[in-house]
């Protein structure tokens, strides 16, 4: 079953093109990893997909479901069960982190026709999900990535992840400024996300992470789409050449 | 405007020096008129003076029917308070349960009795303060506290301000707060009113903390949308007091809250927080004039506000330090967020420092919801409009924090 496609995606933001007619079809139960060089698009892709105002899209198309992604406001992406792992998650000062979730949650469960939780209910969710990715309950209690380093940050938006779900993550670079340990909780967490009805694609520059997870297909991204497309070893020919040859190719 | 209310009786004019106060509100009132776009305080917030006429001052004894909320203990706060109501710019009740250290009079029985003349009048100048002047002009509704040398209150005193639905009214109401040595208080004004009530509240309050007492005041002026309400709060702090005001201002024509705070001995402390929110077409001033007039004084300011529609939000802040006022410290801070086009937020902060070894800051900034975080939370599912209200509330939230007691923070955040 088809879960993501996209098709001749043109975008780019601040009059400047940056993703030049651009194709993926990602099917439910696959996991696929996009690598590319710095200031290619990677992130920028992330975000038109997920429905950043200023990021323009001038040509192409893209399902989500069968839906058309680029029609939805972010909240209906999300809530359709598309996620976004960002890059530089954004620090809101005074709301918590808790707080921030039980929105998100009820958010995603009044969407679905599900009632919402209450707060008791949703603090014991919450309190497990913590838990199993090493995230103290004081650190559910402080402003969202206010003062997080660089590794808090991206556990807790493995957090979010895992509470809400969703069918199609986007994780980019969810493995950058994480240590041992918290790349194999990452790791831990993407992998039970990892069912026959769920996909995932992520965006990384490291061949560890992609180690843990064992992507289905890599794809090689540069210029604004995807020049290269293998399977897992082509992560590991790309870290013996580095992009110079795969870029030469086009 | 005052030469037009000859025919109203105030009580005591038979008393000399009650009589004299009120002539020199008078003659004040007369000599400098209402504030206009030239009076640097009004900058921002004067008004026509003719509007003054709209408001007819009602000196007649007032009569709620029983459904009014005086009659009524626990109609205010969720929690147990020392209650003092007011019901169309009258005290509604006389008798106050209270306990021992604390005495609460009406402002007529405390000039009576000879406690009000010490006070009223001397915290500062009428000619600097055009509406307190008219206040004075008129000074009869209001009350006196004295809280007694180390007296601790174990509850708040609620002054619960009410206005009917009439026609419109002037209240000029005049209350006298003295904390002596040691004592502690908490102290909440509460504004109410029909829904559909035009009036105008003249509010001045004298406050007196003395050595080492501390006054939590907090203020909610949560008036109709038409009324109009000008209050200047004067007060003088002594040696290790603490003087400690919140003022959270909702929707309506005017609400200004002045403060005008001496810290006039070594250790005196004051804070002004506060907030605002308009979102319609309201001004909403917070003035504020803190002096510290002795070394090691602290004050502290944080006011957070939120304009939209076509609402006006102003903040004025003065910190003057005066020349041996050494090793002082003065921080002031106002956010404003301003969420349309035709909202305005004027901000005026001016430090007079005239002592050199001290620490001054002030800070302002005034801008809309940030981007990144609206989209942030949308990303997670979060519709717009429930971003745009996280995001406000945790603006507002940090003022709010600066509460001091827990059941008045619960309190306003829940229903401000
Ligand atoms: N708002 C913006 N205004 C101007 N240029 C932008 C904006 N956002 C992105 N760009 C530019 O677009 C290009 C692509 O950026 P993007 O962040 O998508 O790269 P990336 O592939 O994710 O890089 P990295 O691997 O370093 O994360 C870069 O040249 C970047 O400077
Ligand atoms: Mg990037």
């Amino acid at each position: 079953m088809v879960l993501l496609k996209i098709e001749n995606l043109t975008a780019g933001v601040a009059q400047k093109e940056i993703i030049k007619n651009f194709s993926l079809t990602i099917n439910a139960g696959e996991v696929h990893a996009i690598m590319g060089p710095n200031g290619a698009g990677k992130s920028t892709l992330s975000y038109v997909l997920a429905g950043k105002s200023d990021y323009e899209v001038t040509s192409g198309k893209a399902w989500l479901n069968g839906q058309d992604l680029l029609q939805m406001k972010p909240e209906e992406r999300a809530n359709a069960g598309l996620f976004l792992s960002m890059q530089y998650p954004v620090a809101i000062p005074g709301v918590s982190v808790s707080n921030f979730l039980k929105h998100a949650v009820n958010a995603k469960r009044k969407y679905a026709g599900l009632p919402e939780l209450d707060a008791a209910e949703f603090l014991k969710l919450l309190r497990s999900a913590a838990k199993e990715l090493g995230i103290s309950a004081e650190m559910l209690k402080r402003e969202i990535n206010v003062g997080f380093s660089g590794g808090e940050k991206k556990r807790m938006e493995i957090l979010q992840m895992s509470l809400l779900k969703p069918q199609l993550a986007i994780l980019d670079e969810a493995d950058s400024g994480l240590d041992i340990d918290a790349l194999r909780v990452v790791a831990e967490g993407v992998n039970k996300l990892r069912t026959a009805d769920n996909a995932l694609l992520i965006i990384t520059h490291h061949n560890d992470l992609l180690d843990l997870i064992k992507p289905d297909f890599v794809h090689i991204y540069a210029d604004g789409h995807i020049v290269r497309s293998g399977d897992a070893n082509l992560a590991l020919e790309l870290e013996q050449s580095g992009y110079k040859s795969f870029l030469e190719e086009v | 405007m005052v030469e037009d209310n000859h025919n109203i009786t105030l009580w005591g004019e038979d008393i000399p020096w009650l009589f004299g106060l009120r002539e020199k509100g008078r003659q004040t009132t007369k000599a400098i008129g209402l504030p206009n776009a030239k009076t640097e305080a009004w900058k921002y917030s004067h008004f026509a003076p003719t509007i003054l006429d709209t408001y007819h001052i009602d000196t007649t004894p007032h009569h709620c029917d029983e459904n009014c909320h005086c009659h009524d203990e626990k109609a205010s706060t969720p929690f147990a308070a020392y209650y003092i109501k007011f019901c169309n710019g009258k005290l509604a009740n006389e008798h106050f349960d209270l306990p021992a250290g604390v005495t609460i009079k009406s402002l007529v029985e405390a000039i009576f009795d000879g406690d009000a003349k010490a006070y009223l009048g001397k915290s500062f100048d009428l000619e600097k303060f055009p509406f307190a002047a008219l206040n004075t002009a008129y000074l009869e509704q209001g009350v006196m506290l004295t809280v007694e040398r180390g007296t601790v209150l174990d509850r708040p005193i609620l002054l619960h301000y009410h206005q009917h639905y009439g026609t419109p009214q002037i209240n000029h109401l005049r209350n006298i707060f003295v904390l002596e040595n040691r004592s502690k208080a908490t102290i909440i004004e509460y504004f109410t009113a029909e829904s559909n009530a035009e009036y105008f509240n003249n509010l001045v309050n004298e406050i007196y903390v003395r050595e080492a007492a501390q006054l939590q005041h907090y203020v909610w002026q949560n008036e109709a949308v038409a009324a109009r309400h000008v209050a200047l709060t004067s007060v003088e702090v002594r040696k290790d007091g603490t003087y400690n005001c919140f003022c959270a201002q909702s929707e309506c024509v005017l609400a200004r809250h002045e403060s005008y705070i001496r810290l006039q001995q070594e250790g005196a402390a004051a804070e002004v927080n506060g907030v605002y929110r308009l979102m319609h077409s309201g001004v909403s001033d917070i003035t504020t004039n803190i002096a510290h007039l002795a070394p090691h004084t602290v004050s502290n300011q944080l006011v957070k506000g939120v304009v939209g529609g076509a609402a006006k939000g102003v903040f004025q802040g003065q910190i003057h330090i005066a020349p041996d006022a050494q090793q002082t410290e003065g921080y002031q801070l106002h956010r404003a967020l301003i969420l349309s086009d035709d909202a305005e937020v004027d901000a005026k902060p001016e430090l007079e420092i005239f002592a050199d070894d001290v620490k001054c800051s002030h800070g302002n900034t005034c801008g809309d919801l940030d981007a990144e975080q609206l989209f942030y939370m949308q990303s997670r599912g979060i519709d717009l409009e429930t971003a745009k209200q996280l995001l406000i509330e945790a603006h507002i939230n940090e003022a709010f924090e600066k509460i001091n007691d827990n059941n008045v923070k619960t309190w306003l955040k829940k229903n401000f």
